[in-house]
């Protein structure tokens, strides 16, 4: 008697559908998601040593802006991009290269020669000539760049 | 606790109704060639989802076309899979319609009272051919772009508007980033929205009359 069977054949070939049909859905759902966050997960690409000018450009004791062009890859497209970094010195000797970004809302930060400050013109942050937080909403101070003196170029460590 | 919320949505929605009318119905003694429509409905399914995930990074644009298909296939995680599904499929959706199509004919399932199942069906095998068409392109590479261009030659032989439809295919006299653009809208906006009208008619209809049994001699 088919009725005694603790499993009869229409409730094993449905069972069997719904676990075809579960895998069939992991099989496509797993790699669906590795596909979405892929790109969303990976890691900068490594840094490296970029020249940014002459040490001799640095006034000293005056934060001085360089630029520099720098190759960034974004999924499929490969562009060039400008870095702007405010390098100071106080003895020709020893460098300090931060970078211009506002460290509250990414804004760019302006030198202010009379004043001695960097200021941001977007909620009025302003920062003092080491790149330390003076005023406004700001929450720390100016991002800095390792940096190294080679043959009197000055390069930064970015990526 | 999941009969329960079966029932209490059951007594909201009738949906118990609904999904006896659609897995539970009772069919005819039949044979595996009967398994060829939900079987062109299953590739259906597989092709919407990984062309949904095929759009996120997909750009339809000729100086990006090719580079985002790379960039799909070599650098995102499973993306050689989700187009590789999504590639085969589009084969496999065209060869089981077929089938599908020759299956009714052969037991002349098309016949009363299923003449408007079986004209939907011709339908979705002209969307189905379709959106082969134009997913062929999508790629702009060079099997793409000269496969267009040929096939649009194709269709300016038609009688009298022929030259029309080739413009009208191309948006213009080239084969251009016009062209590129309008075949990606048509592949996964207009198509998609047609196939799915026809395709809840037709699976309405075929839940609705049911499926004629295989026929017998004296048929």
């Amino acid at each position: 008697m088919s009725e005694d069977r603790a499993v009869n054949r229409r409730d094993f070939l449905g069972a069997v559908t719904w676990a075809i049909g579960a895998l069939l859905g992991a099989g496509l759902g797993i790699p669906a998601v590795a596909y979405i966050v892929g790109p969303a997960l990976r890691r900068q690409e490594v840094q490296e040593w970029i020249a940014l000018g002459s040490s001799a450009k640095v006034e000293l004791g005056t934060p001085t802006l360089f630029k520099a062009k720098v190759e960034r890859t974004s999924g499929w497209i490969v562009e060039q991009r400008e870095l702007s970094v405010y390098v100071l010195t106080d003895n020709g000797r020893d460098f300090l290269a931060m970078s211009n970004i506002c460290t509250h809302l990414g804004c760019r930060v302006r030198w202010i020669a009379d004043q001695e400050q960097f200021f941001c013109p977007c909620h009025n942050g302003v920062f003092a000539k080491d790149g330390t937080v003076l005023a406004g909403p700001p929450p720390r101070p100016l991002d800095r760049y390792e940096v190294k003196l080679e043959g009197g170029t000055v390069f930064i460590l970015g990526g | 606790m999941a009969a329960r919320l079966g029932s209490w949505l059951d007594e909201r929605l009738g949906w118990r109704r609904v999904w006896e009318a659609i897995f539970l119905r009772r069919v005819p003694k039949v044979n595996w060639l009967y398994t060829l429509g939900s079987a062109t409905l299953f590739v259906t399914v597989n092709q919407i989802v990984t062309g949904i995930l095929l759009t996120i990074y997909y750009v339809p644009t000729p100086d990006q076309a090719y580079e985002t298909v790379r960039y799909i296939s070599t650098q995102v995680p499973a993306g050689w899979l989700i187009r590789g599904l999504h590639h085969w499929g589009a084969s496999a959706m065209v060869v089981l319609t077929a089938l599908h199509m020759l299956r009714v004919i052969l037991h002349g399932a098309y016949k009363y009272p299923r003449e408007v199942t079986w004209l939907t069906g011709v339908g979705l095998l002209l969307i189905v051919l379709g959106f082969g068409f134009t997913g062929y392109l999508l790629p702009w590479d060079q099997k793409a772009y000269w496969a267009t261009t040929v096939g649009t030659r194709i269709a300016e032989v038609t009688p009298l508007v022929g030259r029309w439809i080739l413009l009208l295919m191309r948006g213009g006299e080239e084969l251009t980033g016009v062209t590129l653009a309008r075949f990606y809208g048509v592949h996964v906006w207009a198509l998609p929205a047609t196939l799915m009208m026809l395709l809840l008619a037709h699976l309405y209809l075929v839940v609705r009359i049911g499926i004629s049994a295989a026929p017998t001699r004296g048929d």
